[in-house]
Parts: structure tokens; C-alpha cells; sequence
């Protein structure tokens, strides 16, 4: 279980999150939907450590974990691919992915190992092993990201917006790569602007507005609620 | 025609050690976007230091290397931890304003406990040379050359070989990216200013033996270096032997075929040129990510 407490987080100019409570049941797909400002990609960042709370606590289980550098969450098994630009640009689609099992490099046959699963699940890798990174597409480059954040078999994925900038056909092969993780018990946190694509992948969905959680439910019951399409159209509304 | 090899093969000589000079330069610009500007007074430096232990010891300059290279790895790992790490977040301005005062005050320190003067270090094989067929290498020059290979070489093998290198890389590459697979920004950044300084280890301690040297040569030495790796692209390690290579061979070909005074200014004319054509310089290469941000 991944749970939020009363966290309040922000980038130094006032609070992002403002008392955000959130409990992930391990297993699950949770979808993040919430108007641009709302907080989202705030929460991803402080469950990986990158952005350290102001108050309240992160749980991983029993263990708080919202004093840990990044690296330490990643080690407890909680891995983050964030909206762009994890790779290496100038190093090949091979080295990318294998620096994902930078915490087990001393593993070897376990590295190899981890290496041929990824691959398997996503075909790009072996395709384009020795491509430099930064000359694939954008759409590539989120499935060689992906295939990284699992190098380290993580029990927890957070993916910041999967779907950004992806033609129909590499939304297709991510929303597969997200259901083979979800089917592997996978714990999968998701921010996600496209609130049908989300959803439909998604067990669970949580909207958020003001840095705070407007509702939690199932997914079933999420892309229900009326209360979705007005905080959506609001947010438009205010934005024009 | 023995004139023109033996200008190129000396050439190649000093733009091997100007390789390894330039190597921890362009090393931790490319990973902490830090000019150093202490690079020079790191070799001024150490070059004391050889010429010191060598007058009390007698032991070869150039192998003390072996001491000194150890030596200014700690010494950059303890000046990172205590002081660079203060301005990492800063801009790149203030990082150069801090380095340069370290070289202040180690010239300052130089001037005061060993005055002002020029030294050079003066072992056996000194004047003497290797003689292949007509051309005549100057043994100083040829040690000091191999030294500087080995240790390129070796600098090579961590970067590229290793999980440290390959994390040196990475972090150089994407620091955010680094974070997110477990890379310690921290020690990385230690890790690569410490390199850095111990490649002012070995070239300061070959120094010794191939230039004369006071407190102040430092000007000179970072202003060289700085072109090399200007003229190389900034932060690449192929850029700087290039760049080097180009720099050894702009001094002796204008110094046979000129004179020696116009050998430096050849090479910044030279490098305005590149700049012109490549304002990356010749290897800071672009890719379809560069072009579309």
C-alpha cells in the first residue's frame, strides 16, 4: 500500500499540493486526472523523492519514505518515468536501457536477465539497441523509457502523461506495455491528460484540483461522475 | 622532408601531454558545466611540488606522477566537498569566479613559499634524445609523451569500461535522467573533479621537465588549455585531443617555419576560424534532439 498523508510540496514559490491525502492499493492502476496547475506531476515527484515534502509523509507499506534522496526510493522499488527527456541522448538505445539496472550493477546474470525481459516487452530495443538515444522519435524514446523504469522489476511505476505526443500507433503500444504491468501485479500511478485513455486503462481514478483530491474511485465509477467533465470544462473555462 | 617529419613528430609529442592537460578540463565542463579555471594552477602547482621532491629525492620527475596524479585526485575531491559544492547551483559565472580565486590563492601561496622565479626540472636524459634515422626526438619529450598516453588511456578505459564512467556519462549527458535510474549526483560531481585534478597530477609532474615554470605561468597554461577546448567543442574528450593535436602542431610548424613568437598566435587564429565554420567547435556534434529543441 502507497499512501499520502496530509503532504504539502511545492517548488519554493508556495505549496503545490496542499494537503493531498491518497492511498494506492498495491496492484492497482490508479489514473491522476486533474486540470493543468492541479498538482499531479507534484505528486509523482514527491513519492520518487525527487521534491521532498514540507509536511506530512509518504508510506510505502509501514515505511515512510518521504525523507529518502531519489535514488534510495528507487531502491525500495518505486520507479518514475517522468513526461520526457530520461535518456542518455548520446548513448545507445542498449546502454540507455541497462543503465536502468544501475542499482544492481553488480548483479550480472541478473542485469542480463532483467535486460532480456525488457527487450522482450518491448520490441524497440532490440530493434534499435544501437541507435544513440537521442535520434529516435519522441514516441521511441517513451518506450525505451518505460522499458528502463522496469529494469529494476519495480513493485511501484509512476508514469508522468505516457500518452504525450504519441501517434495512434505508439499510444497502442504503450497502453499494451501499461495492461502487461497491471496483469504482472504491477502498482501503477499514472498522470494522464487524455482522461478516456487513461481511464480505460486504469482500476482506479482519482481527480484532483487545487492540490488536493476532489474524488477517488474506481475507474468504473470516475469516468461516471458527472462532477469529471465540469472540473475539466471549468479548468478550460478559466484558462481562456 | 626529415625537417618536416621531425616538425610533426614533435608536434604530436607536446599535443599529447596539451591532451591530457585539456583531458580534465573539458571532463568536468562536460559533467558540471564548470569552467575550472584552477586547471592551470592546479599543473603551476604540482609542478612544485615534482620540482621539490625530485631536488630533495633525485627520484625522475615524470615517474613522481605516480605520487602527485593520487595526490590531486584527493586534493580535488576535498576541494569539491568543502568548496565548489557550494556554487553548484549557481550559474556558470560565479563557478568560474570561485575557481579562479582558488588559482589566486594557490599562486599566492606559491609566491610567498617559493618566490618568483623560474624552475625547471633538469634529470639526466634532460638534453638528450632519441635519434631515428635523421629525425632526433628529445627524450623528455617522448616520456613526457608516453606518460600522458597512459594515463589518457586509462582515463579512456574508466569512461567508457566501467559502471563509474558509465555513470560519469550519464550524469554529463541528462542529470535528472541520472537521478531517476540512481545515479548520486553528488558523488559524481566529486568523482569527476577529482579526475580532473589528478590529470593536472600527471601533466603538472611533466611539466615540470618540459617548460620552465613560476607561480604566474598559470595565465599561460589555462589560456591554452581553454582553446583546446574551445576549438574541440566544449566538454568533449575527442575534441581536446584534437584540439591538442592541433595546438602541438601550430607551435612547432610555426616555430620551423616561422618563429616562435608567432606560434601561439597561429593557434587563436586558428581557432576563430573553426569558430566561424563550427561555433560548436569540431566536436560538439549535434543530434535530432538538439534540433528540435
Amino acid at each position: 500500500m502507497l499512501t499520502l498523508k496530509g503532504v504539502y510540496a511545492g517548488y519554493g514559490g508556495g505549496d503545490v499540493l496542499r494537503g493531498l491525502d491518497l492511498s494506492v492499493v498495491p496492484g492497482s492502476v490508479t489514473c491522476v486526472l486533474g486540470p493543468n496547475g492541479a498538482g499531479k506531476s507534484t505528486v509523482l515527484r514527491v513519492v520518487s523523492g525527487l521534491v521532498r515534502p514540507r509536511d506530512g509523509a509518504v508510506l510505502l507499506g509501514d515505511e515512510r519514505i518521504d525523507q529518502l534522496t531519489a535514488p534510495q526510493v528507487l531502491a525500495k522499488g518505486v520507479a518514475q518515468v517522468p513526461q520526457s527527456g530520461a535518456l542518455f541522448p548520446r548513448m545507445s538505445v542498449r546502454d540507455n536501457v541497462l543503465m536502468g539496472g544501475y542499482l544492481i550493477r553488480g548483479q550480472r546474470e541478473l542485469l542480463a536477465e532483467r535486460y532480456s525481459a525488457v527487450a522482450a516487452l518491448v520490441p524497440l530495443i532490440t530493434e534499435r539497441a544501437g541507435t544513440a538515444a537521442g535520434n529516435l522519435s519522441g514516441g521511441q524514446r517513451r518506450m525505451v523509457e518505460i522499458g528502463r523504469s522496469l529494469m529494476l522489476d519495480p513493485a511501484v511505476v509512476l508514469l508522468d502523461e505516457p500518452s504525450l505526443g504519441l501517434d495512434p500507433k505508439g499510444l497502442a503500444a504503450v497502453a499494451e506495455l501499461i495492461g502487461g504491468m497491471r496483469d504482472r501485479g504491477k502498482t501503477v500511478i499514472l498522470v494522464e491528460q487524455n482522461v478516456r485513455l487513461g481511464l480505460s486503462l486504469s482500476t482506479h481514478g482519482v481527480v484532483m484540483e487545487g492540490g488536493r483530491v476532489r474524488l477517488h474511485g474506481t475507474a468504473g465509477e470516475i469516468s461516471g461522475h458527472p462532477d469529471v467533465a465540469s472540473l475539466y470544462l471549468g479548468a478550460l473555462g478559466r484558462k481562456a | 622532408m626529415t625537417q618536416a617529419v621531425q616538425t610533426v613528430a614533435l608536434g604530436v609529442l607536446i599535443g599529447g601531454v596539451y591532451a591530457l592537460m585539456a583531458a580534465g578540463l573539458t571532463l568536468v565542463f562536460g559533467i558540471m558545466g564548470i569552467v575550472n579555471v584552477a586547471q592551470g594552477a592546479f599543473l603551476v602547482l604540482v609542478a612544485m611540488l615534482t620540482w621539490k621532491a625530485w631536488q630533495v629525492t633525485g627520484i625522475d620527475p615524470i615517474l613522481l606522477a605516480l605520487a602527485t596524479t593520487p595526490l590531486m585526485f584527493g586534493v580535488g575531491w576535498v576541494l569539491y566537498r568543502l568548496v565548489v559544492v557550494r556554487v553548484r547551483a549557481s550559474s556558470p559565472a560565479m563557478s568560474m569566479l570561485l575557481t579562479f580565486g582558488i588559482a589566486l590563492t594557490i599562486e599566492g601561496l606559491l609566491n610567498v613559499t617559493a618566490g618568483n622565479y623560474f624552475r625547471s626540472a633538469t634529470p639526466p636524459y634532460f638534453a638528450q634524445s632519441f635519434t631515428i634515422g635523421s629525425v632526433v626526438l628529445p627524450k623528455a619529450q617522448v616520456y613526457g609523451f608516453l606518460a600522458a598516453l597512459l594515463v589518457l588511456g586509462l582515463l579512456y578505459l574508466v569512461l567508457n569500461r566501467t559502471w563509474t564512467g558509465r555513470a560519469i556519462r550519464a550524469t554529463a549527458q541528462n542529470p535528472s535522467g541520472a537521478a531517476l535510474v540512481g545515479i548520486s549526483a553528488s558523488t559524481v560531481a566529486a568523482l569527476s573533479f577529482a579526475i580532473g585534478a589528478a590529470t593536472a597530477g600527471t601533466g603538472g609532474s611533466i611539466l615540470a621537465v618540459l617548460y620552465p615554470f613560476f607561480p604566474a605561468s598559470h595565465y599561460d597554461w589555462i589560456a591554452k588549455l581553454l582553446g583546446i577546448i574551445v576549438l574541440g567543442g566544449m566538454g568533449s574528450l575527442r575534441g581536446a585531443w584534437v584540439g591538442a593535436l592541433i595546438l602541438g602542431l601550430a607551435e612547432t610548424i610555426t616555430a620551423t617555419y616561422g618563429s616562435p613568437r608567432w606560434s601561439t598566435v597561429v593557434f587563436y587564429a586558428v581557432i576563430l576560424l573553426v569558430l566561424i565554420v563550427r561555433p560548436h567547435g569540431l566536436f560538439g556534434t549535434r543530434l535530432r534532439e538538439d534540433a528540435v529543441a
